[in-house]
C-alpha cells in the first residue's frame, strides 16, 4: 500500500480538504488585517449558516449513534450544553451571574470535549442496555434533568440568564462586524466539514461495518466475536464529544450562553433534520438539517412580507416542522436521500 | 407550611396525573407506543371546557363532561389519522410522529388560542382547619394550618370516581377484559377472538376521555394555555413507568408518589431552587429505568 | 481429544425446568446431531452454551477451559461459533459485509486505525475481502454477492449463514436447524458441505427437526426430551429405541 492509497479520495476526504482550506481562509480573515464588507442583505443568511455549521456537528455525531448504530438518543442536547457550560464557566471573566473562571479558550474547549464525552460515557454505561424506547426516554430525562440544574443553580450556572462575557476569539481579534462574521463562517464551517470527514472515515472503514451490523442485529453481531457493549458506548462518547465540542465552540461564538439555547427544541429539529435527510447518510443529514434550517430563513423572509406577528409565524414554522416529521414517517421513512434498504425500512 | 399540607397539595396533583397517566399508560400497553402528543390531548380538553363552560355557557360538571367527550373524540380521530396506519412500524416510528404531531397541534393551539392563558371562572370555597397544633419535628411542622378547596377537593374525587369506573370497566365488560388480555398478550388475545384494532380504537377512546378529564382538572386548579398539557407530560411519563409501564393500577401508585414528592420537594427545597422539583421527577423516573424498569407493577418490560 | 465438555447444565425458566442435569461431550472431529421433539430444550441447550443465556447450574469446557456463562462474543473468537435457527440475517446488509463482518483481527474495526486509514488496516481489509469472496463462491451465493441478505430465499440465507460462520475459522459449529424451511435440494447441497466440512476435521453439532436428513449426516445422535437426556449412540440404534419413539408419539415427526 502506497502514499496513492492514502490520499483523499471519496467524499469523506473531500470533505477534508475543503474544510481545511475553510478554516485556513477563516483563519486568514481573523488573522491578518484583510477585509471584507457584506451586502445588509446576507447578514440573515451568514446568521443562519453559522447556525448550521454548528448543529451540523449535532447532527453527525447523533447519526453516528443513530444512523449507524441504532442508539435512540433523545437527548443529545445535554452534551451540546455539556460543552458549552465547561466553556463559559472555566473562561467567561466576571460574567453577571454564575461562575467564570477567566481560564485561556483553547483549555476550556478541550476541556468541553472531555465533560461531554464523560457525561456521555455515563449515560452510556447506564442507559445503552436499555430498550430502544426506554432508552429513548432515558436520554431524554437525561437532558431534562440538567436543564433543570441549570435553571436552578443561578450561582453556578446563571440561572436563567446564564453567563455571559465568555471570550469571543474571532470578535477579539477583528474589530470590523463584516469581516468577524464573515471569518466566523469560514472558520465554523471548516471546522464542521473536518468533523464531518473524520466521522465518514470511520465509518467507511470496517469499523462502520461493525456499526451498521450492530444496528441491525446486536446477537448476531455478538456471534461473529464483536464486543457490541463497546462499539455502543464508543458510538455514544464520540457523538457525545463531538456535540460537547459543538457547544464549546458555540459558547466562543456567541459570547453568552443561556438554559434557553438547550432546550428539547435542539434534539428534535437535529432528529427531524436527520431522518428528513436520510439516516446513515451523513451528507444527506445535513441536506435534512439545511432544509429544516432555511425554513427558518424562510420565516423571517416571510415576516417582511406578510401582516402577521413574529409569534405567530414562528408556531407556523413549528407546526410544518412537526407534520414533516409525521410525514416522513409515514411516506418516506427513508429520508429525502437516505437508502431504504440500508436503513430496512423498503415494504 | 407543614407537612400535611404539602401532602394535601401533593394528593391533588397525584390525582390529575393519575387520571391521565392511566389513559397514557394504557396507550403504552396496548397499543405499543410512547405517545408524546398526549400532553396535547389534555390542552385540547382544557379549552373544550372551558369554551363549553364560558362560551355557551354551561355549568360546570357539563363542561367536564363536554371536555370529556370531546378528548375521546379527538383521540380516535388522531389515532386513525396518524397511528393507526402505522401500527406495524415499531415503537419508534410511533413515539416520533407522536412527538412531531405533538409539535404541531400545540402550535396549532397557540395560534388559536393566543398567548394568554384561560381561566375558569368558578366560586371556590376554601375549608380551613385552623388552630390545629404545629407538631413541630425538627425545622418540619407537621400539622400546621391547614388548608382544603373546594377545587382540591372536586380533583381528588374525580380521581376516586375514575379508579372505581376503571376498574369495574377492566374486570366487568367484556371491553375491559379484552383490554387486559391484549395487554398482557396480543398474539394469544388474537387467536381467542379479540378483534385487537377495535380494543385499540377503545383505548384511543378511553384514553382520550381520560386526557379531556384531567385537561378540564387542571384547568380549573390553574388555568389553560398552549402549554397546559406539554408541561404535565413528563410527569405523567415518570409517573407510568415509576408504576410499571402498560399497569393503570401501577399508574396510579406511582401518580401519586410523583406528586408526594414533587410537592415535598418543591416545600423544603430553599427557595429560588424550585425548578430542581421537576427534576425530581427525572431522576426517580432514570433511577426506575435503570434500577427496575419494570416499575412498581413488576410488568413484563415486553420484545418491541 | 474432548473438545466440548457439559457436566450438569441446568436452566429454568419462571417455574419451568428447561433443562435439567444434562451432560454430554463432544469429540474433536465427531459430527453429532441433536434432536427431541417439541420443548424438549434443544435451543435453550444451544444458547447455554454459546453464552445466549447463562446457565442455573453446571459447567462447560470448551477444549480444556471453563467457559460457563461466557458472552457469545468471547466464545465466538475462542472457535466456539453458532448459527440461529430463525435466520438472523443482517438484513440492511449485503451478501458480501454480512461475510466480511465476520473475519476476526481487523484493525480498521479500531478508532485510531480507521481514522487513519492506517497500512495495515488496508492490508487486512484486502485478505478479508479476498476470503469472503472464495467462501461466497465456494457456497455458490456469488450472483447475490450485493443484494441485501433481505432479498435472499430461506435456503440462500443458510447458506449465507454458514459461509459466515466460516469467516471465523471455527474450531467448532453449532449448527441450529440448517434445514428448516429449505427446500429439498438445498437441504441435500446444505447437508453435504457439512459432511465435507466434517471430513476436513471440523467438528460439528447440529440440530434438527428433519431427522432423515440428520440420521444418514451425523456420526452420533443425541436425544433430549424435557430438558433431559434421554438417549444417545449410533442413529439407527437411537431411532429404533422404544423409548424415543415413544417420546415422539403426540410430538411431530417429519
Amino acid at each position: 500500500m502506497s502514499l496513492a492509497s492514502r490520499l483523499p479520495s471519496g467524499d469523506g476526504d473531500r470533505a477534508l480538504v475543503a474544510g481545511v482550506v475553510l478554516v485556513a481562509v477563516g483563519a486568514l480573515f481573523a488573522l491578518t488585517p484583510l477585509q471584507t464588507t457584506l451586502p445588509g442583505a446576507f447578514y440573515v443568511f451568514i446568521e443562519v449558516g453559522t447556525l448550521f455549521a454548528i448543529y451540523g456537528m449535532l447532527v453527525i455525531g447523533l447519526d453516528l449513534q443513530y444512523g449507524h448504530t441504532g442508539l435512540v438518543n433523545f437527548g443529545h442536547v445535554v452534551f451540546f450544553a455539556a460543552g458549552a457550560y465547561t466553556v463559559a464557566m472555566l473562561a467567561a471573566e466576571s460574567p453577571f451571574a454564575g461562575i467564570g473562571l477567566g481560564l485561556p479558550w483553547p483549555a476550556a474547549l478541550l476541556a468541553a470535549v472531555i465533560v461531554a464525552g464523560v457525561l456521555g460515557a455515563a449515560v452510556g454505561t447506564t442507559s445503552i442496555r436499555l430498550r430502544d424506547d426506554f432508552l429513548a426516554i432515558a436520554t431524554l430525562a437525561t437532558a431534562e434533568i440538567f436543564h433543570s440544574l441549570f435553571v436552578a443553580f443561578q450561582t453556578i450556572f446563571g440561572g436563567n440568564v446564564g453567563i455571559g462575557s465568555i471570550p469571543q476569539p474571532v470578535g477579539d481579534l477583528v474589530t470590523d462586524t463584516d469581516t468577524a462574521m464573515t471569518a466566523n463562517i469560514l472558520l465554523l464551517g471548516g471546522v464542521m466539514l473536518v468533523t464531518l470527514a473524520a466521522v465518514t472515515r470511520l465509518t467507511s472503514a470496517p469499523y462502520g461495518r461493525v456499526l451498521r451490523a450492530i444496528r441491525a442485529d446486536d446477537l448476531v453481531t455478538r456471534s461473529v466475536g464483536k464486543s457490541v457493549f463497546t462499539y455502543k458506548m464508543q458510538a455514544f462518547v464520540y457523538g457525545a464529544a463531538l456535540a460537547g465540542f459543538a457547544g464549546g465552540l458555540f459558547a466562543l461564538y456567541n459570547g453568552a450562553i443561556a438554559p434557553g439555547y438547550f432546550t428539547i427544541q435542539v434534539t428534535v429539529t437535529v432528529w427531524i433534520g436527520m431522518l428528513l435527510g436520510g439516516a446513515a447518510n451523513h451528507r444527506a443529514v445535513l441536506g435534512g438539517l439545511a432544509v429544516i434550517m432555511g425554513l427558518r430563513l424562510l420565516s423571517r423572509f416571510a415576516l417582511d412580507v406578510a401582516p402577521v406577528s413574529s409569534s405567530a409565524f414562528a408556531s407556523i414554522r413549528l407546526i410544518v416542522v412537526g407534520l414533516i416529521l409525521v410525514a416522513v414517517i409515514r411516506y418516506r421513512p427513508a429520508g429525502i436521500w437516505g437508502d431504504a434498504k440500508e436503513l430496512g425500512v423498503d415494504t | 407550611m407543614g407537612l400535611t399540607q404539602n401532602i394535601v397539595f401533593g394528593l391533588v396533583t397525584g390525582s390529575y396525573i393519575a387520571i391521565a397517566a392511566i389513559g397514557f399508560t394504557l396507550i403504552y400497553g396496548i397499543v405499543n407506543m410512547i405517545n408524546f402528543a398526549y400532553g396535547e390531548y389534555i390542552t385540547i380538553g382544557a379549552f373544550i371546557g372551558i369554551l363549553a363552560a364560558g362560551a355557551l355557557p354551561v355549568p360546570l360538571p357539563v363542561a367536564v363532561l363536554v371536555a370529556m367527550i370531546g378528548g375521546g373524540v379527538v383521540s380516535l380521530a388522531l389515532a386513525k389519522g396518524f397511528f393507526t396506519p402505522i401500527n406495524d412500524t415499531g415503537p419508534i416510528p410511533m413515539l416520533l410522529t407522536s412527538i412531531g404531531l405533538g409539535l404541531a397541534l400545540r402550535n396549532v393551539i397557540r395560534l388559536l388560542a393566543g398567548r394568554n392563558a384561560r381561566y375558569f371562572e368558578t366560586s371556590t370555597t376554601t375549608f380551613r382547619f385552623e388552630g390545629l397544633p404545629a407538631l413541630s419535628v425538627g425545622p418540619v411542622d407537621l400539622l400546621g394550618n391547614v388548608f382544603v378547596t373546594s377545587e382540591h377537593l372536586i380533583v381528588i374525587g374525580c380521581a376516586v370516581v375514575v379508579f372505581v369506573v376503571l376498574h369495574a370497566l377492566l374486570t366487568r365488560t367484556d371491553v375491559g377484559i379484552a383490554m387486559r388480555a391484549m395487554g398482557d398478550d396480543e398474539s394469544l388475545a388474537r387467536v381467542r377472538g379479540i378483534n385487537t384494532q377495535r380494543i385499540r380504537d377503545s383505548v384511543w377512546v378511553l384514553a382520550g376521555v381520560l386526557a379531556g378529564l384531567a385537561g378540564v382538572l387542571i384547568a380549573i386548579q390553574t388555568n389553560a394555555s398552549a402549554s397546559t398539557g406539554y408541561a404535565h407530560i413528563l410527569q405523567i411519563l415518570a409517573a407510568a413507568i415509576l408504576g410499571g409501564a402498560g399497569s393503570p393500577y401501577g399508574a396510579i401508585a406511582g401518580s401519586y408518589v410523583i406528586g408526594i414528592v414533587l410537592a415535598l420537594s418543591t416545600a423544603f427545597l430553599p427557595s429560588g431552587m424550585t425548578e430542581l422539583s421537576s427534576a425530581v421527577a427525572f431522576v426517580i423516573l432514570v433511577g426506575v429505568l435503570l434500577v427496575k424498569p419494570s416499575g412498581i407493577a413488576g410488568q413484563e418490560v415486553r420484545e418491541a | 481429544m474432548t473438545l466440548l465438555d457439559v457436566q450438569g447444565l441446568s436452566k429454568s425458566f419462571g417455574g419451568l425446568q428447561a433443562i435439567e442435569d444434562l451432560s454430554v461431550s463432544v469429540d474433536e472431529g465427531e459430527l453429532v446431531g441433536v434432536m427431541g421433539p417439541n420443548g424438549a430444550g434443544k435451543s435453550t441447550f444451544f444458547n447455554l452454551i454459546s453464552g445466549v443465556i447463562q446457565p442455573d447450574g453446571g459447567r462447560v469446557s470448551f477444549d480444556g477451559e471453563d467457559v460457563t456463562g461466557d458472552t457469545p462474543e468471547s466464545l465466538a473468537r475462542d472457535g466456539l461459533v453458532r448459527t440461529f435457527q430463525h435466520t438472523r440475517e443482517l438484513e440492511t446488509m449485503t451478501v458480501r459485509d454480512n461475510v466480511r463482518l465476520a473475519a476476526p483481527d481487523q484493525p480498521g474495526e479500531r478508532t485510531l486505525p480507521a481514522l487513519l486509514r492506517t497500512g495495515s488496516m488496508q492490508d487486512r481489509e484486502e485478505t478479508v475481502r479476498e476470503r469472503a469472496d472464495e467462501l461466497i463462491e465456494a457456497f455458490e451465493i456469488d450472483h447475490l454477492a450485493d443484494e441485501y441478505s433481505s432479498n435472499l430465499s430461506g435456503g440462500q440465507r443458510k447458506l449465507l449463514e454458514l459461509a459466515r460462520a466460516l469467516m471465523l475459522d471455527p474450531d467448532l459449529l453449532l449448527l441450529d436447524e440448517p434445514f428448516a424451511g429449505v427446500n429439498p435440494t438445498l437441504t441435500k447441497e446444505i447437508a453435504e458441505r457439512i459432511q465435507d466440512l466434517n471430513d476436513e476435521g471440523m467438528t460439528v453439532v447440529v440440530i434438527e427437526h428433519e431427522l432423515e436428513t440428520l440420521t444418514a449426516l451425523v456420526d452420533r445422535l443425541v436425544v433430549l426430551e424435557q430438558g433431559r437426556l434421554l438417549v444417545e449412540g449410533d442413529p439407527d440404534d437411537v431411532l429404533a429405541d422404544e423409548r424415543v419413539i415413544e417420546a415422539y408419539l403426540g410430538g411431530d415427526v417429519e
